[in-house]
């Protein structure tokens, strides 16, 4: 088996008092792809945010490699190599397709030139708009200069939050095209998706997250063979 | 002609001085949400540690003029720490901060009264000698003005544009957990802001007194320029914000000349409310939904 990357250990988390993540427990291993799915509402996004240092973690641990990261400011994980493609993309609207890249890697500036040429390389779309400011993009684009702005972190461990979320299919296609291109070149992915079908067959596993705790953990195909877990759990 | 030339001429001096002015109070609004009450009490201090530093210390006024930035750059990161920093770790930030900052800057004004004494002193940091343009004299003053703006206003555009620094900081301002998951330590912005604008107050605050007097009250009024602008631009807007500076204080000088002073004040507040009533969100500003 392949050597754990991240690995999170009855880690519980929330806000504000409020318990969203309960004992969660599931690793994420080089050069795979692990798939978090569940209903809307029951702490997927929160996972990826706990993991990032957005949320704090209340009891349990997560490891990087072996290093516990939990107690870890944002910017510090990002230093290490975890890096999050949040849900909307949340880029910097103001700012050009090329600065938004730049920002990605504000916390590894090492290599710039060589991580731009990778990213325009994958993502050619971007090079054409590099000169256009974020806001203007249309949503395929903004998802791609998301991910290629996570891309310029340099990052071993890169999470994508719903990246399919509100596209058309065929833009669905080439952004999970260019996710499972990452995954083949050795980073591991770890992705939140609310639509298992999609995912099913390409996750080299899959967790089901329901009201904050891990209620199936298995292979995608699997998954797809308990029609009474998908029914219940994802409403396909 | 001369009384155009006039009304640019004192325009572009007094929108330069509420640019400087307001650029600060726009950055701190932009990234922390936070409007800093202590503003014109900085600006104050500003004005007062160069007069000290050149009538006291001895130092060359452009020495003075860096040492009052810097020590007004310190003012700013000791309200970070002391104020900001445990507050935006509570609820109600802005409210909390807005009264916390209207304490700091009464406890500056009131250690410059005891200081300085409350009578006007002049700004040694003058620049003798007139430019004159057809039958029109503008004092060097002005121009010293207008020129030190135009360098403080094009450095930060560069600093904002051109730095890393300056992206982290435009970051945080546009998205604060967006910055965080880049890497940017937001806490290390927001203290750098808040120096930043320290260091803008005080030369603000030293060409305000340039051309008036110095008095621990004085930067009241500078203040509530600014915020004008600030409303006007659209808050948090930088580059909104030098633009409805200049553009204020040509207003100003226009209705000084046609209406007389006493209107100039009354005719900036009457425009705030038509912009209110337009453009809620300022002339440069977005529309924001806030869920409550």
């Amino acid at each position: 088996m392949a050597e754990a990357t991240l690995e999170i250990v009855d880690a519980s988390a929330g806000y504000a008092g409020r318990i969203v993540l309960d004992a969660i427990k599931l690793s994420a291993r080089k050069g795979q792809l692990t798939a978090i799915v569940g209903p809307n509402g029951h702490g997927k996004s929160t996972l990826l945010k706990a993991i990032s240092g957005l949320v704090p973690v209340t009891s349990g641990e997560i490891h990087l490699d072996g290093l516990r990261i939990d107690r870890l400011r944002p910017d510090q994980i990002v230093e290490r190599g975890v890096i999050q493609v949040p849900q909307g993309d949340l880029l910097f609207p103001a700012m050009t397709v090329h600065e938004n890249l730049l920002m990605g890697a504000y916390a590894n500036s090492g290599g710039l030139a060589e991580r731009l040429d990778f990213v325009f390389t994958l993502l050619p779309k971007l090079k054409e708009r590099r000169n256009q400011t974020a806001g203007t993009l249309s949503g395929g684009e903004r998802r791609m200069c998301g991910i290629g702005r996570g891309l310029m972190a340099g990052g071993e461990v890169l999470m994508l939050d719903e990246p399919s979320l509100g596209l058309a299919p065929i833009v669905i296609e080439q952004i999970y095209e260019v996710i499972f291109n990452l995954r083949r070149e050795g980073r591991t992915i770890l992705l939140v998706e609310e639509n298992a079908e999609r995912i099913a067959e390409h996750a080299d596993m899959i967790h089901l997250l329901d009201n904050g705790r891990i209620a199936w953990s298995g292979l995608g195909a699997e998954l797809m063979a308990r029609p009474e877990i998908v029914e219940t759990y994802l409403g396909v | 002609m001369d009384v155009l030339i006039q009304i640019v001429a004192s325009g572009l001096t007094l929108g330069a001085m509420y640019a400087v002015a307001t650029i600060g109070l726009s950055l701190v609004y932009g990234s922390l949400n936070m409007l800093n009450m202590a503003h014109g009490a900085i600006l104050t201090l500003g004005g007062y540690i160069c007069y000290a530093a050149i009538v006291h210390a001895g130092l060359h006024p452009a020495l003075a003029l860096i040492a009052a930035a810097f020590f007004c750059a310190l003012v700013g990161l000791m309200i970070y720490f002391s104020a900001a920093l445990p507050l935006l770790r509570a609820e109600n930030f802005e409210t909390n901060i807005f009264i916390a900052t209207i304490g700091i800057g009464s406890v500056i004004e009131n250690l410059m009264l005891k200081g300085f004494g409350p009578y006007p002193i002049p700004q040694p940091l003058a620049v003798d000698g007139q430019v004159v343009i057809g039958n029109v004299h503008i004092p060097l003053q002005n121009v010293f003005i207008l020129g030190v703006a135009i360098v403080l206003m094009v450095g930060v555009a560069i600093l904002l544009q051109r730095t890393s620094a300056g992206r982290a900081i435009r970051a945080t301002s546009m998205n604060r957990e967006a910055a965080q998951l880049m890497g940017v330590r937001v806490g290390r912005v927001y203290a750098q802001v808040l120096a930043l604008s320290g260091a803008l107050a005080a030369v603000s605050g030293i060409m305000i007194s340039s051309i008036a007097t110095l008095t621990p009250v004085m930067g009241g009024d500078p203040m509530l320029k600014a915020f004008i602008v600030c409303v006007v631009a659209g808050l948090g807007n930088v580059y909104g914000a030098v633009v409805a500076a200049i553009a204020l204080g040509l207003l100003e000088a226009a209705t000084q000349y046609v209406l007389g002073v006493r209107w100039s004040f009354a005719t900036l507040l009457l425009l705030v409310i038509l912009v209110l009533i337009w453009r809620p969100y300022g002339l440069f500003g977005k529309q924001q939904v806030v869920r409550l």
